[in-house]
């Protein structure tokens, strides 16, 4: 007899969430996770005075306790006891392009924004305010559809056709075709794609309607971190889990998924202990789970073909610097600032390809969200690359430490002589995590970080559409995660996580 | 119109594609290749080799300092590990230990370069140990580990290296006896070529008869074009060539370059007590003073912050491992890491001073001691209940839920 209705296999963001929801409808959950601590990505780590932001930049769809977005709804209803802090800002842009560069701060709020945008870009008020309104259609019918679940059946299929053709349009439409055909000028559209980076495709691959709903929802709703880094988030999941009657087991590496017959039967752990069970959720990628940990007689075909057609996204390079001035003393302005040599979002992807051509990188001034991050006169900054290919293809032992200090040389180099600062003189504490600390800590192919290119053919809604039925192959086994259905990101990941639990309970009701 | 915008900008589009997107997405997933999906990539197997939970080695060599011994490890492929992991000079591992019904790890330094880690064949580390005060691993190891001997190490482990764009141009690393250790790795390492920094060595030794390294460390400066310089300051002896007494602000300004330099220090507490005193001197900033902290965390009960009525007490440690208890006894002034592994409790831990999170443990119940200069813990971990039981002592009797990797 099994002892847990889920086994759920990595205690990242998905997992979290998938376990919160199925320990709060009543099963008994039990998480394998084979860190000493929960969150994968989501974390954090102490060097002397400072305790350092891992990987959360901002939450998307959390808004205020009295007017939540869906994300911020789903966490409090967990019941998370997390301190939520908002970003009062957008993004800031700078691309050093000698032609068309800019170097803008954007305000938070759809108004504001599009003011600024007009500053910048006279004559874009027009085209930005269609791109606002379409966004706010969009909004309204992703809201629509979560209501029905992303499932809208019968009579609503007739519904959403006559409300919501146009979300249906766009869906399919690359941003930047989409941003072309509004007419927005070339420069705005440039600012508007600045985010690209966090969604791990450029603007030519990644749909209009995803796009555009997430930016108008961090405008509208805010980004949102919280006070304890992502490590209060993560434990407030293991405290809810273990109240709701779950449990959490760390330093717990599950080896093995034993699949049979097209059915899951439990896990065996690196110990060599097996627990039964028929249910698991794997917060671990497909491609990990099917390459290492499954029978490879046991894996359907369709996965083996999914794998192959699928692009692994972004790898991560951070450079964490503890700062002995404060961020106001050095002049570091802003949370979030991209800095790239070009504002084209395809070459940028281009670019980050390779190592010798990959320049861009995304600041993060955290004591600009939350002044005491950092104790007085002190501040914490963060240089975010991502790659787009296996540049660490070649990489030796030996090269590789010397690789890393030199990428995080390069990039403060850079930095300092962009905006004339001296970052330098300050640093006190600094560590460099580099794919392959990626690929340490989440045992990730190459030390992806996003999962797959969500590229138009397998982007969000598809992958969505799919997520119920199609993509369910093994009797048991569903996956959730940043590499999930609803793409990378915290947000993405926590709404994954109950998507698939909610799949999952649906499965276990009906025996499928 | 419910939205505002223009429908011109829709002209053209149907809702058909959005119709036609999972079949396109089966089309997709159709076409491509039939075969088994890799996951292992070169970043993987860096991490695998870099990071190693567990290095099998054997003791292929054994040499006597008196007082101290410098064991030679190389990897035991007969268990599964075919070389040693490279890594970055003045690291340490953690070595598992067995002794009487304790089990237990302890940290320590690679003091040999990490060039000899590098390559496929002959690949090794030195650990050099020396007695300390209070002995207890130190003295069973120097009792004990002989030449063919098994031991399990971990991976490379601590951030006491030197950082390019962090560190100035020249470190002046302050050594107090085995303390050498670190220092002489990255002696090794400058003269390999692995780091370019300078670095004056200001070590210090009771007596010149019993300077740890000696010939050694000073013929890796003899072969360092001057990179590498090593004062030796002997505080029971006043001999001619030696300095004397402590390493002193005096010292320190006498042998540190003109205008910048990082200060890296390696030895017991005492001396770091005193350094504090003497960096203030210097007037130099947090940032340029770097202290190695693996190793056990001594004294908490004569913090001055330690709550007096505990001592002398014994509490009940109720240990929770994935579900199934134990009771152990913990002294006040004893860590519930020890508590743990006096009574063969193989509970996780690396640095032992607070530092690294390896134990990271839930609280369960109890009220504890942390000191303050030992509390590496995150945040959060104070909201919701998390200890490092390496240096947590207890106040009364307590849970806890830890999670043995084995």
């Amino acid at each position: 007899m099994a002892k847990y209705d889920v086994i759920v296999v990595g205690a990242g963001n998905g997992g979290l969430s998938a376990a919160a929801y199925l320990a709060k409808a009543g099963k008994k959950v039990l998480v394998l996770e084979k860190n000493k601590l929960p969150g994968g990505c989501a974390t954090s780590f102490r060097r002397g005075d400072f305790e350092f932001e891992a990987t959360l930049h901002e939450l998307c769809q959390m808004g205020t306790s009295e007017d939540p977005g869906a994300v911020r709804k789903l966490l409090d209803g967990y019941g998370l006891n997390v301190e939520w802090v908002p970003v009062e800002e957008s993004f800031n842009s700078i691309s050093t392009d000698p032609k068309n560069g800019f170097d803008v701060q954007m305000p938070a709020g759809v108004d504001a924004f599009i003011d600024e945008m007009e500053r910048q870009v006279p004559g874009s008020r027009e085209s930005m305010t269609t791109v606002m309104e379409l966004s706010r259609m969009l909004s309204d019918g992703v809201g629509w559809l979560a209501e029905r679940h992303n499932e809208p059946s019968g009579l609503q299929k007739v519904e959403m056709l006559m409300k919501w053709h146009d979300l249906m349009k766009v869906v399919p439409v690359t941003t930047d075709d989409m941003l072309r055909r509004i007419g927005v000028p070339d420069k705005a559209r440039e600012i508007y794609e600045s985010y690209w980076d966090y969604v791990s495709v450029d603007s030519t691959k990644m749909s209009f309607a995803v796009y555009a709903f997430m930016t108008y929802t961090y405008l509208v709703k805010k980004p949102w971190i919280a006070k304890y880094r992502s490590h209060e988030i993560v434990l407030a999941y293991d405290q809810r889990i273990r109240e709701l009657g779950g449990d959490i087991w760390y330093n717990t590496e599950v080896t093995k998924i034993d699949v049979k017959d097209g059915a899951v039967r439990g896990v065996s752990l690196k110990t060599g202990e097996y627990l039964p069970c028929d249910r698991v959720i794997s917060n671990l990628m497909p491609t990990v789970v099917f390459d290492r940990m499954v029978d490879p007689k046991e894996v359907p075909e369709r996965d083996r073909r999914l794998m192959n057609a699928r692009k692994l996204a972004q790898a991560a390079f951070t450079i964490y610097l503890g700062l002995d001035a404060s961020a106001e003393e050095i002049g570091l302005k802003g949370y979030d600032t991209f800095v790239r040599s070009t504002g084209d979002t395809l070459q940028q992807y281009n670019n980050a390809a390779s190592l010798e051509t990959h320049q861009d990188y995304c600041v993060t001034v955290l004591n600009n969200v939350i002044p005491d991050a950092s104790r007085p006169g002190s501040c914490l900054l963060q240089f975010s690359k991502f790659y787009t290919a296996d540049v660490f293809k070649d990489v030796t032992e030996e090269q590789y430490f010397k690789l890393k200090d030199k990428i995080a040389m390069e990039t403060v180099l850079h930095y300092e002589k962009l905006t004339g600062l001296d970052i330098r003189s300050h640093i006190e504490e600094i560590v460099v995590a580099a794919p392959v600390t990626w690929a340490r800590y989440l045992g990730t192919p190459q030390g992806d970080v996003y999962g797959y290119e969500p590229g138009t053919w397998d982007g969000m809604f598809p992958r969505v559409q799919s997520a119920h039925k199609l993509d369910y192959t093994i009797k048991g086994l569903r996956f959730v995660g940043g590499h999930g259905t609803q793409m990378d990101g915290y947000s993405q990941a926590y709404m994954s996580g109950a998507e698939q639990a909610r799949y999952m309970l649906l499965d276990m009701k009906e025996g499928c | 119109m419910k939205y505002n915008y223009d429908k011109k900008a829709l002209q053209g589009l149907s809702v058909g594609p959005f119709l036609n997107q999972v079949k396109l997405r089966t089309q997709k997933i159709e076409e491509a290749p039939d075969t088994m999906p890799v996951s292992v990539f070169n970043a993987n197997r860096l991490a695998k080799a870099l990071h190693p939970d567990v290095q099998h080695v054997k003791i292929s060599e054994v040499a006597d300092h008196g007082g101290a011994k410098s064991y030679t490890l190389v990897p035991d492929a007969e268990r599964g590990t075919e070389k040693m992991a490279y890594f970055r000079a003045s690291q340490y591992v953690s070595v598992s230990l067995h002794i009487g019904d304790a089990v237990l790890s302890k940290p320590y330094t690679i003091r040999s370069s990490p060039a000899d880690a590098l390559g496929t064949g002959k690949t090794s580390y030195i650990l050099t140990v020396k007695q300390t005060s209070p002995a207890y691993a130190s003295k069973y190891i120097l009792e004990n580990w002989k030449q063919g001997d098994t031991v399990d190490i971990s991976g490379p482990l601590g951030d006491f290296y030197y950082q390019q764009l962090r560190d100035a141009g020249t470190v002046v690393a302050i050594a107090g006896g085995s303390g050498i250790t670190p220092f002489y790795s990255m002696a090794a390492a400058i003269v390999d070529g692995l780091e370019d920094f300078n670095l004056t060595i200001l070590y210090g030794s009771r007596t010149a008869d019993g300077i740890l390294l000696k010939d050694e460390i000073e013929a890796l400066a003899a072969k360092s074009g001057g990179k590498i310089k090593v004062v030796h300051i002997l505080s029971d002896e006043e001999k001619d060539g030696y300095e004397h007494g402590f390493i002193t602000a005096e010292i320190i300004r006498k042998y540190a370059p003109e205008g910048d330099y990082s200060v890296f220090m390696c030895g017991p507490k005492a001396m770091y007590d005193f350094e504090d005193g003497e960096m203030k001197k210097l007037g130099l900033p947090k940032r340029r003073v770097r202290k190695e902290m693996s190793g056990d965390y001594f004294g908490a009960e004569k913090n001055a912050d330690y709550p007096v009525q505990a001592k002398g007490k014994e509490f009940q440690l109720t240990v929770n491992i994935r579900g199934e208890k134990q009771r152990v006894a913990c002294k006040a002034g004893e860590s519930l890491l020890w508590a743990m592994e006096n009574a063969g409790i193989k509970a996780p831990s690396h640095c032992r001073s607070g530092q690294c999170g390896w134990c990271h443990s839930k609280l369960i119940s109890g009220e504890y001691y942390c000191p303050k200069d030992a509390d590496g813990r995150r945040m959060a971990d104070k909201k919701f209940g998390w200890i490092h039981p390496c240096c947590t002592y207890p106040l009364s009797d307590m849970e806890i839920c830890i999670y043995p990797t084995e």
